[in-house]
């Protein structure tokens, strides 16, 4: 389990250093156990990522056995959306709890073109609303939540201090048992600009990666907000994950976009499972966000919540069988081999167009049907027909190489001698020629 | 050896004149006939690959317009133009150009025509009326099934049949004496045997043996399980006894390497199961038929192939341990 979720506060005595913010919420929260409907139906709770603002509302949840309705970042919340979710549950008597949370994650992000109206509809909802509402945002100051503040009470969550952060992950390198320089965990503390979550997961990785945390290796491999930092997040979140929300949001949270996501997990499922019918549930699953995402991209764009439940938690819950492997996330091949491979691509392009014009075939054709032998011919065939045979189709040292691989030089070479032969003989023609000339002018 | 070109035999071989053919010899008579009288009505030519579509086409202009007759042809390859639009633009514009002295038409000769939507086909009888004054279409195709009734109607239809054993071995014979290449009975056989009457495929075969050394049966068959569909079959194998990692990594090396379209490997994949190489119970092909019928769809609509096809080996491999193959 990654760590972030094996130590995220579970109580909320595990939230730590923002005690006014705690305080600030209990009370609220106190007197809608008691009755008492505060005047302000919903909090804002505000500040830097990571710093427990949706920790702090999980855990009141499950210690006063609170019913949670979460919403996140990327779920439509367009007007109507938010009358089906939020309105509803703004009114509803639970049954077994005693009160629902209404919990609106990010709400700084709300898009004011795809999500036209949401402001506008939680306006209408807050006044009368018979659940506490409570909502979160990184930026709290945004012209587009002007109004909304009106309607709301504002918490602020502090960013941690470097020695609060240290603080926090010298608590996990000791129940890990891990040895960690103080140096080292300072240094991941600097970098992550307060953002905790982002420091528990540089540590993560180089604990898991070198087995100890040093200064060296810290200053080598931890990156300010580096992309792949991320997506190893993402990746270990759906991997790992328990519950169907933590995979989920693991991929609506994601800084990168389904597709590189997409090819992420395509190429780290079998690093992570092992079980063939593990395995098979994984792809069917992404196989079929992939039909999805074909279906959202000609148009049908409010498919896209599928697509993340099917690459999430469709991952995630593939595995019934057997244990997630502890083997390394690697980067996608594919993605790596595009870039590579553009010009194996350009070659075998310039190969298949030169020969499809001169046997008057297509270009398919000559992949599927000609490039096979010739593969064959240029690898092990004869080095004299073989030179021959790369020049008359003038094949470029790229296209040679492409196609002969490490005989590359050999043929080169080849050619090179060929060509000189070529020169010799023309040259000695020709000053026979010129000498015939002479001896011909001469007798005039 | 001297300083002789060396060229793709296919590309060497290959007929100029329709007097050089040595098959399809109805065809071929009907085709002359054309070229004496010098005219000619829109013509459908259809058969499997190599079977001489293509070279009847240039070797028909060719007798009609001469050795530069390809100021007077036009050639488009369907599968490799883009759309029926860039088709238009190239008709339209070759259509103005100068015509030959003496003929009133010049020829597009337009290739894999059956890879074309029935759209971009009712686009393309348009374009046949429109501009049937100054040419004549040559449409070669595998399929004529797959070309719309209204074209096969304004055609004369050639049907290209597979070519003959002893038309193929003696065409690998002529090529093997003439390129000093030693050779033994025996390896021709297997070479046509292989190629089911694909002269390009026969010629390319006897090509790569021969610069592997004596066309031996043993230099034949190493050349044909060395060309690709050795790995596709490698890849299903790998998959079947649950040995995913190792079937991906084929599945890569064959779409990265040969540059095939994830629509080939399906193909190919199809090829093998539904061949007896593969030993699974009949049972099993049909499921397997199934599935891969499902995952060509997918492919076909626009999704993802790597993530189709690494989903088929997963369930080839699941499969494959169940039923311990």
């Amino acid at each position: 389990m990654p760590w972030v979720i094996k130590y995220r506060p579970k109580k909320v005595d595990d939230v730590v250093n923002q005690e006014e913010a705690k305080s600030t919420v209990l009370t609220w929260i106190h007197s809608w156990l008691e009755g008492k409907r505060p005047t302000k139906k919903a909090l804002l709770l505000y500040g830097p990522p990571g710093v427990g603002k949706t920790s702090l509302v999980e855990s009141i949840a499950s210690e006063y056995d609170l019913e949670l309705l979460e919403l996140n970042a990327s779920d439509y919340r367009r007007t109507q959306d938010i009358r089906k979710t939020v309105a509803v549950a703004s009114q509803k008597k639970p049954l077994f709890k005693k009160m629902i949370i209404i919990l609106m994650d990010e709400v700084d992000g709300l898009s004011p073109r795809s999500d036209a109206g949401g402001i506008e509809e939680l306006m209408k909802i807050i006044p009368n609303s018979i659940n506490p509402i409570i909502l979160t945002a990184n930026d709290p100051w945004k012209d587009s939540l002007r109004p909304l503040r009106e309607y709301v009470t504002m918490v602020q969550f502090k960013q941690l201090t470097t020695n609060q952060i240290i603080a926090v992950l010298q608590n996990i390198c000791n129940k890990e048992k891990i040895q960690c320089d103080r140096e080292a965990l300072k240094f991941i503390a600097e970098k992550s600009l307060g953002d905790v979550r982002g420091a528990i997961n540089d540590l993560e990785a180089v604990a898991e990666g070198y087995g100890r945390v040093t200064f060296n290796i810290v200053s080598l491999v931890v990156k300010p907000r580096e992309k792949n930092i991320d997506l190893w997040r993402t990746l270990n979140s759906v991997f790992y994950a328990r519950e169907f929300w933590q995979a989920r949001k693991a991929v609506n949270t994601s800084e990168e976009d389904y597709e590189t996501l997409m090819a992420w997990i395509n190429d780290n499922i079998p690093a992570k499972y092992e079980d063939p019918e593990d395995v098979f549930r994984a792809w069917d699953s992404l196989a079929r966000a992939s039909i999805f995402l074909k279906r959202a991209k000609s148009g049908n764009w409010f498919l896209l919540p599928y697509i993340f439940d099917l690459i999430g938690p469709g991952v995630s819950f593939a595995r019934k069988n057997g244990q997630v492997l502890r083997n390394r996330f690697s980067y996608p091949a594919k993605i790596k081999e595009m870039a590579q491979l553009k010009s194996v691509r350009e070659n075998r392009e310039g190969v298949a167009r030169t020969i499809a014009k001169r046997i008057h075939a297509s270009k398919r054709i000559v992949k599927s049907e000609v490039l096979p032998y010739l593969f064959l011919m240029m690898k092990y065939g004869d080095i004299n027909r073989v030179s021959k045979l790369s020049s008359y189709y003038s094949f470029t040292e790229d296209q040679l190489r492409y196609l002969a691989g490490s005989r590359v030089k050999e043929i080169i070479s080849s050619i090179n001698r060929e060509a000189s032969n070529v020169k010799e003989t023309k040259s000695a023609e020709s000053s026979k020629h010129a000498a015939k000339k002479k001896r011909r002018s001469r007798s005039k | 050896m001297g300083f002789e070109a060396e060229l793709l035999w296919a590309e060497k071989y290959r007929p100029r004149s329709l007097k050089e053919m040595i098959d399809q010899q109805d065809i071929i008579n009907r085709l002359t006939r054309f070229a004496e009288e010098k005219n000619m009505p829109h013509l459908l030519f259809a058969g499997p690959p190599g079977t001489g579509k293509t070279t009847a086409a240039h070797a028909l202009a060719h007798d009609l317009y001469g050795d530069a007759y390809m100021q007077f042809m036009l050639e488009l390859n369907a599968s490799d133009e883009r759309g029926i639009d860039t088709i238009r633009e190239k008709v339209k514009e070759f259509a103005r150009s100068k015509t030959p002295p003496e003929i009133q038409f010049k020829i597009v000769l337009l290739d894999e025509a059956d890879n074309m939507t029935s759209d971009a086909q009712q686009a393309l009888r348009r374009l046949m009326e429109l501009y049937s004054g100054s040419t004549r279409f040559i449409l070669a195709a595998n399929y004529p099934s797959k070309i719309i009734d209204p074209i096969q109607s304004r055609c004369a239809f050639f049907r290209f049949t597979t070519i003959r054993r002893e038309d193929i071995i003696n065409r690998l014979k002529f090529i093997a004496e003439n390129e000093n290449v030693e050779y033994d009975e025996e390896a021709l056989d297997i070479i046509y045997e292989v190629s089911e009457g694909d002269m390009r495929k026969a010629i390319n075969i006897l090509q790569a043996s021969a610069y592997l050394g004596k066309v031996s049966a043993e230099v034949v068959f190493r050349v044909v399980g060395m060309a690709r569909p050795k790995d596709v079959k490698d890849m299903i194998e790998a998959s079947l006894k649950g040995n995913f990692i190792e079937a991906r990594e084929i599945l890569r090396k064959v779409m990265i390497e040969y540059g095939l379209s994830g629509e080939d490997v399906v193909k190919q994949i199809h090829r093998e199961l539904m061949g007896s190489n593969i030993k699974i119970s009949d049972e099993i092909r049909v499921l397997i038929a199934d599935y891969l019928g499902e995952i060509h769809y997918r492919i076909s609509q626009g999704s993802d192939e790597d993530i189709q096809l690494s989903a088929f080996l997963a369930w080839l491999s699941m499969i494959g341990r169940k039923v311990g193959v």
